[in-house]
């Protein structure tokens, strides 16, 4: 972009090049950067300028927009500002193609979600069912007395077990909090301080792309 | 306006052209070393010669031509030099550089559109520069020119073809914006050498007469002496700028690099 450009300019002039353009000073009251209408860009910051670019994908009304890496050096805040733009979008009925590396983002703005591990799809579902398909739900709690890891690896659903002072992790696949309030009741101990949660995209994403790279190595070496 | 399909492309055409070059004459005036340079630089020699034609008066080598008469066309050419050689080719390559032309590219609109905003820009650049030169040596400093309106048009026309063109050569050529200010730099004053603004064909003597003739600035010149002062132009000069318009051109279209 031109240093001296204003932001006003820039998006009637982009405006100008569709057949069917949105309304300019719509879509910066959308993109909340009306107030930087009169900034040349410049002088924008880096989320100003960030917004500025989503409002030149969109001010043509395109069906798609593809997005590459719209969030990468934004402070917090305003990668939660861009995200509200993307689902607004997405509910104009765009079709938002979003390229990223974090997971919560993807997690949060995506209905379906493709992961590609060197250059190829690994996996394309919706984010809660590779989440749950590949990252296992986990329950962390304080058992009342201490519990051996044999005990545990009995209790049905449970594969892995992490240990932090006082806290034990299990992570694992079904009704994993039940069934491990259950067991333990079972034999005399009762838990507490418990937290449970469904699998997240982290876990996924680690575990997906680990497999398919030990794959690859497995192939490799025969 | 009618729906009719043509008519409202048409008029989606001019709506884009008009918004760049409304939006690349704003920046122009924000940015304002290239008009300095085209426009203000000519008034600045237009001033000097002026006075020295009114301070060492008649005739220059017994050519019956004041200082000032001899040097109205060399401004104007250094005009076009300053805004086609400086101006133009750094611009465009600043811009492909900051991936505007590749982000203009992105939309329906062609990046070329921005080119020929780029170029009617200049070319309005140039025109005040001719007014300018023409005027003010006529009004202010009493020059007697008598300009033969097709042969001057003609000249014209050739000379910010030959310059322009081959400030385009110099953002075809140039990989980045350093590499783009030092070669137009450089040919920038070479031209001016060439273009007679130190030193005289009639008195240098050759081969040095014979190179400025036949330069991409000596030539339009030379042209637009004679045409300023209602002769035919040397048929040599015009041939000249015919020679090197298609070819600046041709190179510059073939390398031009839109990324």
């Amino acid at each position: 972009m031109p240093p001296r450009l204003k932001v006003g300019e820039a998006v009637k002039l982009f405006a100008s090049f569709y057949p069917n353009p949105m309304d300019p000073d719509g879509l910066l009251e959308t993109l909340g950067i009306e107030k930087v209408k009169n900034s040349t860009y410049r002088r924008l910051s880096g989320g100003q300028k960030q917004r500025l670019s989503i409002a030149l994908a969109l001010v043509g009304n395109p069906k798609i927009a593809i997005l590459d890496e719209l969030t990468t050096g934004l402070d917090p805040e305003a990668r939660r500002e861009t995200w509200a733009l993307i689902e607004s979008a997405r509910d104009r009925g765009v079709t938002v193609i979003l390229v990223t590396h974090f997971m919560d983002e993807a997690e949060r703005l995506c209905d379906r979600l493709a992961l590609i591990n060197h250059g190829k799809l690994v996996v394309l579902d919706a984010p809660e069912a590779i989440a749950a398909h590949a990252g296992g739900s986990r329950v962390r709690f304080v058992p009342s007395k201490p519990v051996d890891d044999k005990t545990l690896y009995a209790i049905p659903g449970v594969k892995e077990i992490e240990r932090k002072v006082a806290y034990v992790t299990v992570i694992g696949t079904g009704d994993l909090a039940a069934s491990v309030i259950d067991s333990l009741a079972r034999i005399g101990v009762h838990v507490s301080d418990i937290e449970a949660r469904g699998g997240n995209l982290d876990d996924a994403f680690v575990k997906l792309t680990r497999d398919d790279t030990s794959r690859v190595q497995e192939r490799l070496q025969s | 306006m009618t729906s009719n399909k043509s008519d409202s492309k048409h008029g989606r055409f001019q709506g884009h052209f008009a918004e760049l070059l409304k939006v690349e004459g704003k920046l122009a005036l924000r940015e304002p070393t290239g008009l300095a340079m085209g426009i203000g630089f000519p008034i600045i020699l237009l001033v000097v010669f002026g006075l020295i034609g009114k301070a060492v008066p008649g005739n220059v080598a017994g050519t019956g031509l004041t200082v000032l008469d001899i040097y109205v066309p060399i401004i104007m050419v250094i005009g076009f030099i300053s805004l086609g050689i400086s101006s133009l080719p750094v611009t465009l390559v600043r811009y492909r550089e900051m991936g505007w032309l590749r982000r203009v590219s992105t939309t329906p609109t062609p990046p070329s559109r921005l080119l020929a905003a780029q170029l009617t820009l200049n070319l309005v650049f140039a025109l005040v520069t001719i007014l300018i030169v023409i005027f003010g040596s006529e009004l202010v400093f009493g020059a007697a020119l008598e300009v033969s309106i097709p042969y001057f048009v003609l000249s014209i026309v050739l000379s910010i073809a030959v310059i322009f063109s081959l400030g385009l050569v110099v953002a075809a050529l140039a990989p980045s914006q350093t590499v783009a200010s030092g070669l137009s730099g450089g040919l920038f004053f070479l031209l001016l050498l060439l273009s007679g603004l130190w030193i005289q064909p009639a008195i240098v003597g050759e081969p040095l007469a014979t190179i400025m003739y036949y330069s991409p600035s000596g030539a339009p010149v030379r042209a637009l002496l004679y045409s300023v002062f209602n002769a035919t132009p040397p048929l040599t000069a015009i041939v000249t700028m015919l020679v090197y318009a298609p070819i600046f051109t041709f190179i510059a279209i073939r390398y031009f690099r839109w990324e």
